[in-house]
């Protein structure tokens, strides 16, 4: 085993237990606890047997495995950032909807 | 109309201090009923438009013109508003409008009425302000379908049937276009009357760069994707 190996595996070991103790907490609800479990498992698979990576991407058409793992983090930054922002601008309404209750109750209080 | 309660005007305002107390008293030869929404501004906006004989709302935080616009409409909305004005608050628009734009209101032809610089018109516009605005009046015929002049001014009255079905979700400047979208879904007629705009050295200095114009756009697109 690999130093990378023996760092990155129980690190993933742990944040998939994690995920499993907030999945039976309910503090994340079904859907992304397992959306987190599919990330945590293709990240060891990668890790333990990095001629998976290969495969895969020759599959793709991708010619290195080091870059396939590159692309999809990539990816999936972005897409995460995409909903990050949708999600900000959301909240961003509701602190909106807050400041106005505010605005216009205080104004009543005061008359 | 000098006394006529059913008329209610909003009056957005950012650190506005300076202008505001002018803007209020010029407001009350037209207006008996004035909301002023004060944007969380740092300076004495509040008390000068107090003073001046405004009702004053103020929001905690600094949430954008159109989140204090849609504040007032709501306020004037529950206080039994017939017509609601929209007003801005640097001294651009001139209160002798008032009367124009509520007239077809009052006549029964429209449920909307627009102010337009370009019907009417404009001291002392920057060019560079000429051609951003006319491209802006192009986007929004394009997105909305609106048939309009003038689609980034404040100055706007509603009957309390069109003011009702409004929300400006989009907190701050790319409201302008998103209520155009909401008029033309609305169905409700509208129309466009000449008003006057001033550019003073204080508007210009308080009011929209010219670079945000990109901000204002990309804004209301993802406006269109979150809801």
């Amino acid at each position: 085993m690999t130093t990378f190996q023996s760092i990155g595996l129980p690190l993933l070991a742990l944040l998939a237990l994690i995920t499993v103790v907030a999945m039976v907490r309910h503090s994340i609800n079904a859907r992304a606890g397992f959306g987190w479990l599919a990330v945590w498992i293709a990240a060891a698979t990668a890790i333990a047997r990095p001629s998976i990576t290969i495969t895969v991407a020759h599959a793709l058409g991708i010619g290195r495995g080091a870059d396939l793992v590159l692309y999809c983090a990539i990816l999936g930054m972005l897409i995460g950032f995409f909903f990050i922002y949708i999600r900000f601008k959301r909240l961003d309404r509701e602190i909106t909807k807050v400041v106005r209750h505010i605005a216009i109750h205080q104004s009543e209080r005061g008359d | 109309m000098a006394e006529n309660s059913d008329v209610w005007v909003v009056v957005p305002a950012f650190n506005e201090s300076t202008a505001i107390g002018a803007v209020i008293s010029d407001l009350r030869h037209f207006a008996s009923n004035i909301v002023v929404v004060d944007d969380g501004s740092i300076d004495e906006t509040a008390a000068a438009a107090e003073t001046a004989g405004a009702r004053v709302l103020r929001h905690v935080v600094n949430r954008g013109q159109g989140a204090a616009l849609q504040t007032g409409i709501e306020y004037s909305l529950s206080h039994g508003a017939r017509i609601i004005v929209t007003f801005d608050s640097d001294g651009q628009h001139s209160p002798a409008d008032l009367p124009i734009l509520v007239a077809p209101l009052l006549e029964g032809k429209a449920d909307i009425v627009l102010g337009s610089r370009f019907l009417g018109s404009a001291d002392r516009m920057p060019a560079l302000r000429r051609v951003l605005l006319r491209i802006a009046v192009f986007f929004t015929r394009l997105m909305s379908g609106l048939k309009i002049t003038d689609a980034h001014n404040g100055l706007r009255a509603f009957s309390r049937r069109a003011a009702s079905m409004i929300h400006i979700q989009l907190d701050r400047m790319a409201h302008a276009s998103e209520l155009m979208d909401q008029i033309r879904r609305s169905g409700l007629p509208y129309t466009e009357v000449p008003v006057h705009v001033r550019y003073t050295q204080y508007s210009r200095e308080k009011g929209q760069r010219t670079v945000h114009a990109l901000r204002i756009a990309f804004d209301y697109f993802i406006g269109k994707w979150v809801r």
